[in-house]
C-alpha cells in the first residue's frame, strides 16, 4: 500500500516537473504538451465510446468546431482565440444532440459507419465555407498580442494549461465512472437490451455520454488552434484525425479511466520520433512503422495495454475471472 | 554480461566524445532545414521538391563547369561567402499536416541547428512551420506557397519567392496589352472558373487587376468542377461570343470543356488557361491536339539549348530517373538558389545577418532557372519581380512564347484548336 502511494507521488511529482526538466530541449518539452493535448481528446472520446461502447469515428467533427470556433473568435471577433472555446464546446453539445438522436439508435458498426458519414460532410461543408476560409482554411493571431491569445515560443505553459484540462476531463470522468451513470452505460455496454430490460433509459444515457464527450473533444481543439495557429477542413475535421483519436484510447485500453493516457504517451512520441529519425527520407516508412505497431497491438492486446495491469493480479490465484470490473481499484 | 554492458557503454561514451570532436573540427557546413511533404497526399510533389534542393545544394558543394559560366554560384567548392563552407541539408517530412509541420519545423531549429528554413509546399503548412521560424528568428523561404494572407502577417523572418495569383494576373494583362497593340482583337474578355478556393480567388485576381488596367471583363463564368455537362456555359460563351476567354480549370473538366467547345464549334480569338488542369500530362496527351494555339502559363519552361533553365533541367533529369521539372519543383530550386545567394551575401551564419541579406535581395531575371523577372523583396517579404512564362500549345506541346527574352518561338494567334 505505501509502495503504492510512493508511486503516486512519484508519477505526481514527475508529470509536474517534467517541462522543467526538459526546458533545455524545446522538442521533448513540446512531445510532453502533444501527448497531453492528444491525452484529452482521447480521454473525451472514452466518455462515450469507451464506457458506453458507442464507437465514434467521427470525433474530429467536435474537434474541428472547437479548433474553428476559436480561430473564428479570432478573425471574425477579434477576441482571443481561447475564448472561443466556451462558443466551441455549445456547438458541439448541439451537434452532438442532431447527431445523437437519429445515430444512437443504430447498434455496432453501423453507429460508427454513421459517424464516418456525417465527419466527411462536416468537412466537405466546412470546405465550401467563404467565412470559415474555405479550402485554405484560417489562421489565428499571426503575433501574440497579449497574454491571452496564448501564443507562447516554450511549450511550458501549454503544458501545464493542458495538464489541468486534462486533470478536469479525467476527473469528470472518474465521477461518473462511479456514479449510477457510470453503471448504467457500462450496462449499456455490455448488453443494451438487457440494460433497457433493467429500466435503464439506454437512449438518454447514450446520449448524455455522446453530449459530454463532444463537449471536451471541443476544448481539446480549440487548445490545438491555440498552440498550432491554424487549421483547415483536413486538419480539423479530417477522417485520420478521428481515427488517431479511437486508436489511442483503444491501444491504452478504452473504458478505462487511464486507458487514453497511456495510449497517447506510446503513440505520440511513437509517431514524433519515427518522423523525425525516419520521415527525411520520404516515403512514409514513418506511417508503416506506425502502423504495424497499431495492428501487433490490435492481434495481441485488443483491450488494450492496461489489461497487462490487470490481468497479472488474477493469474496467480488462478481464480478464473468471471468478470473483471474494468473500474478495479476505484469501485471500493 | 556485466562485462559486455560495460564494454558497450565506454564505448558507446568513446563514440559519443568523438562525434562531439568531429563536431567541433566540422564547422565547415552550414545546415538548412528542409521542410516537405514526404508522405501523405502531396508525397509526389514534395519529394520532387526535395530533390529539386539537393540539386541546388550539389550546384553549391560540388559545382557544374558549363552552369557555372552563367551562374557563379555553380562553381562548386562550397559557399564563396563563408570561405567555401558546405552546404548540408537537412530533410523533414511535413506529413501534410500543419501540426507536423510545426513541429518539425521546431526540431530544426532547436535540435538540428539550422540557419534557414525552405519550405513547405501547402499554404496551410507554410503558415504554422514559418510560426515557429518567426518565433525563434530563423529566416524562412517560402518557394510554392500562393496563398495571399501569407505575406500579410507582419512577419520579419519570411521570405516568399513565388509569384501570387496577382502576379500572374498582371502577366496575361500585359500579354493582352502587347496583342492589342499588335492589332488584334482583345477587347472582351470572360473568365470561366471552377467554384471552389483557387478557382474563386484566381479569377478575382485576375478581375481585380483587370479592372485596373482597363482590359474589359464582360462575363464571369462560375462552374462547379465536378459537372459531368458544361453545354449550358459554353453555350453562353458562343451567344456573348467575347474575344478572349481565360479558362481556371482542374483536369477533368478541363478535358470536358474542350471537348465541348469542339462540338459546338465555338472559338475564342485568343483562349486562355491558368496552367492546373490544363497543364497536366494527361490533359496535354488527351487533348493537346485539338487546343493548338492555346495560352497557358508556367513558371517553368526549358529554354533555349545552353541557357541556364535548359542546363539545369538537364541535371535534374538525371538525379530524377529522366522527368524533368515541373512547375512546383523548378520554383523549389530557384528559392532555394535565392537563400544560397542571401548565404554568400551574408559571409556569416548569423540569423540577422541573413536576414538582412534576403531583404537586399535583388537578383537580375538572366540569373533566374525559373520565369521571373528577378528576386526582390518588398517590406512584406513577397518577391516583387515574381512572374510567369506563358506557354502556347504547338503540335500537342507547350513551348515558352512569352515575354520574348525567355521564348523559344513567336506567338501565333488567332487561336486555331481543332482541326477537324
Amino acid at each position: 500500500m505505501t509502495a503504492r502511494r510512493l508511486l503516486q507521488i512519484a508519477l505526481v511529482v514527475v508529470v509536474l516537473a517534467y517541462p522543467i526538466v526538459t526546458a533545455g530541449s524545446p522538442v521533448w518539452q513540446r512531445l510532453g504538451a502533444l501527448v497531453l493535448l492528444a491525452a484529452i481528446s482521447a480521454s473525451a472520446w472514452n466518455i462515450v465510446g469507451g464506457y458506453a461502447g458507442q464507437v465514434s469515428v467521427g470525433h474530429a467533427v467536435f474537434f474541428g468546431i472547437g479548433a474553428y470556433s476559436a480561430v473564428v473568435a479570432f478573425v471574425h471577433l477579434d477576441l482571443p482565440p481561447i475564448l472561443g472555446a466556451p462558443l466551441g464546446m455549445l456547438v458541439s453539445v448541439a451537434v452532438a444532440a442532431v447527431i445523437g438522436v437519429p445515430t444512437l439508435r443504430l447498434s455496432g458498426h453501423y453507429f460508427s459507419m454513421a459517424t464516418i458519414a456525417v465527419g466527411e460532410l462536416v468537412r466537405v461543408l466546412s470546405s465550401t465555407s467563404d467565412w470559415l476560409g474555405g479550402a485554405q482554411g484560417l489562421g489565428g493571431p499571426a503575433m501574440p498580442r497579449t497574454v491571452f491569445d496564448l501564443s507562447f515560443v516554450s511549450a511550458m505553459p501549454y503544458y501545464y494549461i493542458f495538464l489541468a484540462v486534462l486533470a478536469g476531463v479525467l476527473g469528470l470522468t472518474w465521477w461518473i465512472e462511479r456514479g449510477r451513470m457510470g453503471f448504467y452505460l457500462r450496462a449499456i455496454k455490455d448488453s443494451e437490451r438487457a440494460a433497457r430490460s433493467l429500466g435503464v433509459s439506454a437512449g438518454r444515457y447514450k446520449l448524455y455520454a455522446y453530449m459530454l464527450s463532444a463537449a471536451f473533444t471541443s476544448v481539446a481543439g480549440s487548445l490545438y488552434l491555440c498552440m498550432f495557429g491554424f487549421v483547415d477542413p483536413e486538419s480539423g475535421f479530417g477522417i485520420l484525425l478521428s481515427v488517431k483519436i479511437l486508436v489511442m484510447a483503444a491501444l491504452g485500453g478504452a473504458g478505462q479511466l487511464f486507458g487514453p493516457l497511456v495510449g497517447a504517451l506510446i503513440l505520440v512520441p511513437l509517431e514524433e520520433l519515427s518522423n523525425s529519425l525516419l520521415g527525411g527520407q520520404g516515403a512514409g516508412i514513418t506511417f508503416v512503422v506506425y502502423g504495424a505497431i497499431i495492428v501487433i497491438i490490435a492481434r495481441f492486446l485488443p483491450s488494450g495495454l492496461l489489461s497487462l495491469l490487470e490481468r497479472r493480479p488474477n493469474a496467480p490465484t488462478k481464480a478464473a475471472p468471471v468478470n473483471p470490473s474494468p473500474a478495479s481499484g476505484h469501485a471500493d | 554480461m556485466g562485462k559486455v554492458v560495460r564494454r558497450t557503454l565506454v564505448a558507446g561514451a568513446a563514440l559519443f566524445a568523438f562525434s562531439l570532436a568531429v563536431d567541433a573540427g566540422a564547422q565547415q557546413t552550414v545546415k538548412i532545414g528542409v521542410l516537405y511533404p514526404l508522405s501523405g497526399n502531396a508525397a509526389s510533389a514534395g519529394n520532387a521538391s526535395k530533390m529539386a534542393i539537393e540539386l541546388g545544394a550539389d550546384l553549391v558543394n560540388k559545382g557544374d563547369p558549363e552552369l557555372a559560366k552563367l551562374m557563379p554560384v555553380a562553381k562548386g567548392g562550397g559557399l564563396s561567402g563563408l570561405n567555401g563552407a558546405k552546404i548540408e541539408l537537412v530533410v523533414a517530412d511535413n506529413q501534410g499536416t500543419p501540426a507536423a509541420g510545426q513541429n518539425q519545423t521546431l526540431r530544426l531549429i532547436t535540435q538540428e541547428k539550422v540557419v534557414a528554413m525552405v519550405g513547405a509546399y501547402q499554404s496551410g503548412i507554410t503558415q504554422t512551420a514559418s510560426a515557429v521560424a518567426e518565433k525563434y528568428g530563423i529566416p524562412f523561404v517560402n518557394p510554392e506557397s500562393t496563398a495571399a494572407d501569407l505575406t500579410e502577417r507582419g512577419f520579419k523572418w519570411f521570405f516568399r519567392t513565388t509569384p501570387v495569383a496577382t502576379n500572374f494576373a498582371k502577366a496575361y494583362s500585359d500579354f493582352l496589352k502587347e496583342q492589342k497593340a499588335a492589332g488584334r482583337k482583345a477587347d472582351s474578355i470572360a473568365i470561366v472558373y471552377e467554384n471552389t478556393e483557387y478557382g474563386k480567388s484566381t479569377s478575382t485576381a485576375i478581375a481585380d487587376l483587370f479592372a485596373k488596367e482597363g482590359r474589359n471583363v464582360t462575363m464571369k463564368v462560375p462552374y462547379s468542377a465536378n459537372s459531368t455537362d458544361v453545354q449550358p456555359q459554353v453555350l453562353q460563351l458562343k451567344e456573348k461570343n467575347p474575344d478572349v476567354v481565360v479558362f481556371i480549370s482542374y483536369t477533368s473538366d478541363a478535358i470536358l470543356y474542350t471537348k465541348t467547345l469542339k462540338s459546338l464549334n465555338w472559338k475564342p480569338e485568343i483562349m486562355m488557361a491558368d496552367s492546373s488542369g490544363f497543364n497536366d500530362q494527361a490533359y496535354v496527351k488527351s487533348m493537346g491536339r485539338e487546343v493548338e494555339g492555346l495560352i497557358s502559363r508556367s513558371a517553368f519552361a526549358t529554354g533555349k539549348p545552353g541557357s541556364i533553365s535548359a542546363i539545369c533541367e538537364e541535371l535534374f533529369k538525371k538525379k530524377n530517373d529522366g522527368v524533368g521539372f515541373d512547375d512546383v519543383s523548378a520554383r523549389s530550386f530557384q528559392g532555394f538558389l535565392v537563400l544560397v545567394d542571401a548565404l554568400n551575401r551574408a559571409g556569416s551564419t548569423d540569423s540577422a545577418k541573413i536576414q538582412a541579406a534576403l531583404k537586399a535581395t535583388n537578383m537580375p531575371a538572366d540569373q533566374m532557372a525559373v520565369g521571373y523577372n528577378g528576386v526582390k523583396f518588398d517590406d512584406k517579404g513577397q518577391n516583387t519581380l515574381g512572374s510567369s512564362l506563358l506557354i502556347q500549345m504547338r503540335n500537342g506541346e507547350y513551348v515558352p512564347v512569352w515575354p520574348k527574352a525567355k521564348a523559344t518561338a513567336d506567338v501565333v494567334l488567332p487561336f486555331k484548336g481543332w482541326t477537324k
